[in-house]
């Protein structure tokens, strides 16, 4: 590489620079902190003059030596607490219980996952086996000193808060070296950073502009222009020291709309800009709006216990208002008025006020039916909903739904199938799409649209159909509707390169901060 | 949604043709199908079933039998069905005692004759018994299925309750006979299924004319007669239930299921004690003739384009309808395994799905409409503009959360809040009454993420309120707050203080005493004398909780309020 001439460094040496050049040409050699206090500058001041003087040529590091220092993450806090799941199976096992594999979760609370890890862990140490019907088993006088060793260094760390990995035993940095996290990776339970340690000397040439600096009167030049100068004019015999301007600027903090929010500001825009109004109803609804307005009838497997939130006190709605009861009543029984049968069984009221935490967005279409939409009308959603689902990477404790509904004299089948197509070009940037037979129980004809994603390929985009008469008209709706909904949390994963669902909602200021979108995928800002 | 396992083999069998993996995709679409995995190996295909009224569909016989209907575009033929008068003299047949009427009142049988049963096709009856009863019996609740083999049973059986510390059988699985009762406590499927007839003071019991138990259903066979075996070629096939449209049904799948596979059936007389809606002499299988008509015009509006009467005629039946068509209508008889037509909309759809979707021109709708978000929601996007505007970050948390988030973290004991009654994890079991603790759980986690920590979060919560419908009440609520060595009131005030005026809101803080915050130190904000937010130091306390380890200050507003 072709350098400057120490002439030609020295004009456009940055203060900082040669507040570092002076201190070195004093005391010949420096480690950070000597040069910190010599130069009278922060670290991070030292570092960024530093690295530009590096650069240069006109500082070298003639020293360097890394320490390492262990930390716990979140889950290693966790562990702190609770004990590791390797060890709390080996407790609950000699305390006598009867466990297996798929009771873990249950039992322990442990993650699925976490939980198959720490089994086959186990296993592969010959702790445990699996016996009859599945259920662990202790083997006698089993070798346990590698899952003490974690425990151990778990509870040493979690007290220090912070320790050396230089200084800790060989047993415990073997043990460590699988289990810290990667960066950006699966979460691990130790934290390792690295401190470096350098001594920095002035090369040559450094000592050369050294010289240079020390016989330049510092008044020639103007590093920082002042209001002072403007005023007084007396910038103008001066020359204005140049600057290195490729140098990397340090990163600042700056405000700034969460990744996944602003993923979702950006299908709002594009709902409205296709006409749709926003439609919203509450967190907790009753299941005659979450699942009887809607024609599911009330022994409908989606309705059991193992697939939606109840809510503990109150346990029921006030009475469902009129007409609207009544009319889904009747619909349910023998399908009323509509030309359906109905469903043929005895509707029962207080299950139908029984309280749910919302379990999907079509709800609030339901309640935008009863309140008598504008006709045309077009109406959109995103409802925060819940499903009783162990968390894991591809469910969150609660999620949104994008739903819809279309209403007007003219909808039918081929509009349904036209509009989306709209979405799909609007959302997904696909023009190719396929239009597959689906079921739901509110919507007939139902139909699944997959669309060809430009970067994923052939994904499955949403849910659609007509609403069934028996959903229409007991909310007093006779023009035909169209209800949507579609499926954005994987192309938002996607346009945000995440992984793990719950890194939508992540708690973590660092992932919050370095998400970025990914160009090209309708990702946020 | 059901999800079942199927073998190359039997497909083709079944079909009539080879198979092709990427054929077989496209063709479950007739079905509402998906094809999850083909195990080139073992010859073994896992479909899911997305369609839970149509439990003919479960089962490899009735995907293929809906498959080779269209290829072969006419309905499928079963010459069984009503065609012996319910008095014939030489059936089979069940009799049914009052004593079943409260616990399980209907039976329905067939028998199926000249198919040798091999380990697969053991395998297929099996998954076919569990899928039906699962899914659409409801656990066992309204359906359950016996398979036996006919020629070990003498006719006609006895459906009857009995005592529960009577009726004692040896049950499959066990070596002595137990009672009932005993079978309710100690089998394993009796601790599952028992308790489904627990409440009755007499429990059903199928016995032969000879006194040999069969089964105690809906829990379990016995031993003696109770069990299918490879080499069986004569299966006596039962369905117990709580309604006979059900219960008539799934013999019908089953009786289908087995004439497909080449077997001839043999119907079953049950006689009732007392008249049923089919009468009190019940022949299974028996067609349900759920006809339906429907405009030609309902398909026109419904599918926005004509469609001639032979369209109609051809792709019903090439669905597996009897199609009968008049001038201005088209009338169908539901085929005799489907039960799932309840309004001519389910016709029409499957009139399109029979013609393919792709056929189908889309069309973009064309009346015009104004979008527009809710008064709240442009509300709240002003809100955030603002607040990163001033520099703060953005976060998005769940909002089903642990309570002592809200409640011991926050030093605010006994809060009322809207629980979950089956929760599942601790940690997700109430909804958040507040989005402050969002934002604090963020800091307790980002202790090493270089400050100073600018967060804030607009979003819902839910807060209990005797008088609303739901118990309850949706809001939307900001928070801000602001962590760094030297954060503190004033500092913060000026945030609150340049977004209310940008949002043209005149307020006064008024001091409060509230456990969260640092006494001295905590203002109500008031506007037009509502309190509708606080703004404050949060106390060391809170601080400790949270194990937090530099200073805070924050507010929440409730925005709701303001609209």
């Amino acid at each position: 590489m072709n350098r400057p001439g120490a002439e030609t460094l020295v004009a456009s040496l940055h203060p900082l620079e040669v507040a570092v050049i002076q201190a070195l040409s004093r005391i010949r050699e420096a480690s950070d902190t000597e040069l910190a206090e010599a130069a009278g500058l922060d670290a991070a001041r030292r570092d960024m003059a530093c690295g530009w003087l590096v650069e240069k040529g006109v500082v070298e590091i003639i020293g360097e030596s890394v320490a390492h220092r262990v930390s716990l993450t979140e889950i290693g806090t966790r562990y702190a607490r609770m004990g590791t799941p390797e060890t709390r199976i080996v407790q609950a096992l000699r305390a006598g219980r009867a466990i297996t594999m798929a009771s873990l979760e249950q039992d322990l609370e442990m993650e699925q996952s976490e939980a198959g890890t720490a089994v086959g862990a186990l296993k592969k140490a010959a702790v445990v086996t699996a016996g009859s019907g599945g259920v662990l088993e202790i083997v006698p006088g089993a070798d346990l000193s590698a899952f003490e060793t974690v425990a151990a260094l778990i509870s040493h760390v979690a007290t220090a808060g912070e320790v050396g990995l230089e200084g800790l035993p060989d047993t415990q940095r073997q043990a460590l070296d699988g289990l810290h996290r990667k960066r950006g990776k699966a979460k691990g339970v130790f934290r390792v950073d690295e401190q470096r340690t350098r001594t920095y000397a002035l090369t040559p040439l450094g000592q050369e502009v050294g010289t240079l600096t020390r016989d330049r009167s510092g008044a020639a030049e103007i590093g920082q222009l002042t209001s002072q100068m403007l005023a007084d004019g007396s910038w103008k015999d001066k020359d204005f020291r140049r600057y290195n301007i490729a140098l990397k600027p340090p990163r600042v903090t700056m405000g700034r709309k969460h990744p996944y929010r602003a993923y979702l500001d950006n299908v709002k825009a594009k709902m409205v800009g296709m006409g749709f109004r926003q439609m919203t109803s509450s967190l907790v609804q009753n299941e005659f709006w979450n699942n009887d307005a809607l024609f599911m009838p009330q022994f409908h497997p989606a309705r059991d216990i193992h697939d939606a939130y109840f809510v503990s006190e109150p346990k029921h709605s006030k009475p469902i208002s009129e007409p609207f009861f009544s009319a889904v009543a009747k619909v349910h029984a023998d399908g009323g008025d509509t030309g359906s049968t109905g469903w043929n069984y005895r509707f029962r009221e207080m299950q139908s006020r029984r309280l749910v935490l919302r379990s999907q967005g079509t709800a609030d279409s339901a309640h935008k039916l009863a309140e008598g939409p504008d006709v045309p009308g077009k109406y959109f959603s995103i409802a925060r909903c819940f499903r009783y689902d162990q968390v894991d990477a591809t469910h969150a404790p609660d999620f949104f739904q994008v739903e819809g509904i279309v209403l007007g004299e003219g909808i039918h089948f081929r509009t349904l199938l036209g509009l989306l197509k709209l979405f799909a070009r609007e959302l997904a940037r696909a023009e190719q799409v396929k239009f597959v037979p689906a079921y739901f129980p509110f919507t007939e004809p139902s139909v699944e649209i997959h669309a060809r994603h430009p970067k994923l390929g052939w994904i499955e985009l949403g849910g659609a159909g007509l609403f069934r008469p028996e959903v229409t008209r007991p909310l007093g709706v006779t023009t035909p509707v169209i209800a949507w909904g579609l499926g954005l949390d994987r192309m938002a994963m996607v346009a945000l390169n995440i992984h793990d669902i719950r890194d939508l909602f992540s708690s973590d200021l660092d992932l919050i901060r370095t998400t970025r979108g990914v160009a090209g995928t309708s990702g946020g800002a | 949604m059901p999800t079942v396992t199927v073998h190359r083999d039997d497909v083709e069998k079944l079909l009539g043709q080879p198979f092709d993996a990427d054929v077989f995709e496209s063709l479950l679409e007739l079905v509402k199908g998906e094809l999850d995995d083909v195990d080139a190996a073992t010859g073994e295909i896992r479909v899911e079933l997305n369609d839970t009224n149509r439990p003919d569909l479960w089962c490899v016989e009735g995907i293929c039998r809906q498959l080779r209907i269209h290829r072969e575009q006419r309905p499928r033929d079963y010459a069984f069905f009503d065609a012996t008068a319910p008095e014939a003299l030489d059936m089979r047949e069940i009799r049914i005692d009052p004593t079943v009427n409260e616990v399980r009142p209907y039976i329905g049988a067939c028998i199926a004759r000249g198919v040798v049963v091999d380990d697969k096709l053991l395998a297929q009856l099996i998954q076919t018994q569990e899928k039906i009863c699962d899914v659409f019996g409801r656990k066992r609740k309204s359906i359950a299925i016996g398979i036996y083999a006919a020629d070990k049973l003498q006719f006609p059986l006895h459906y009857r309750g009995v005592p529960p510390s009577e009726g004692a059988f040896v049950p499959l699985g066990m070596n002595e006979p137990l009672t009932l009762e005993q079978i309710a406590t100690m089998h394993p499927k009796g601790q599952q299924y028992a308790p489904i007839v627990a409440r009755h003071g007499l429990w059903p019991l199928l016995l032969d004319d000879a006194g040999t138990v069969l089964s105690f259903p809906p829990v379990i066979n016995s031993t003696t007669v109770g069990e299918v075996r490879e080499g069986d070629s004569e299966l006596f096939l039962e369905v117990t239930g709580t309604d006979l449209r059900m219960v008539t049904l799934v013999v019908n799948i089953l009786a289908a299921n087995m004439a497909d596979r080449g077997a001839s059936i043999e119907p079953v007389r049950s006689v009732y004690p007392e008249a049923t809606p089919f009468g009190r002499q019940v022949v299974t299988p028996r067609h349900l003739k759920r006809t339906m008509s429907v405009p030609c015009h309902a398909f026109f509006r419904a599918l926005g384009e004509t469609v001639s009467g032979a369209d109609l005629q051809r792709e019903l039946s090439a669905y597996g309808y009897r199609v009968e068509n008049t001038a201005d209508s088209v009338r169908v008889v539901v085929p005799p395994y489907r039960d799932d037509i309840l309004h001519p909309v389910d016709v029409i759809e499957d009139f399109a799905i029979s013609r393919g979707y792709e056929q189908f021109s889309p069309e973009m709708p064309s009346e015009f409409t104004v979008g527009g978000l809710l008064p709240l929601e442009n509300l709240s996007d002003r809100v955030r503009d603002l607040m990163v505007g001033m520099g703060y970050q953005e976060v998005l948390s769940n909002i089903l959360v642990g309570r002592e988030e809200l409640t011991d973290h926050m030093e605010l004991h006994g809060a009322a809040l809207v629980s979950v009654s089956n929760v599942m994890t601790a940690s997700y079991s109430v909804l958040r009454n507040a989005v402050l603790p969002s934002l604090l759980k963020v800091e307790q986690q980002s202790g090493r993420a270089f400050y100073p920590h600018s967060l804030f979060e607009v979003g819902e919560v839910a807060r209990m309120q005797a008088d609303s419908p739901m118990g309850s009440e949706t809001r939307t609520q900001m928070a801000v707050l602001l962590a760094h060595a030297e954060a503190n009131f004033s500092e913060l005030a000026s945030r609150l203080e340049m977004l209310c005026f940008y949002l043209g809101i005149s307020y006064q803080l008024e001091p409060v005493d509230h456990a969260s915050y640092i006494p001295g130190r905590a203002g109500r904000i008031v506007v037009n004398r509502d309190a509708i937010g606080i703004i404050g130091e949060l106390s060391p306390e809170v601080l400790e909780n949270w194990k937090i380890t530099v200073p805070c200050a924050a507010f929440e507003l409730d925005l709701s309020a303001l609209i």
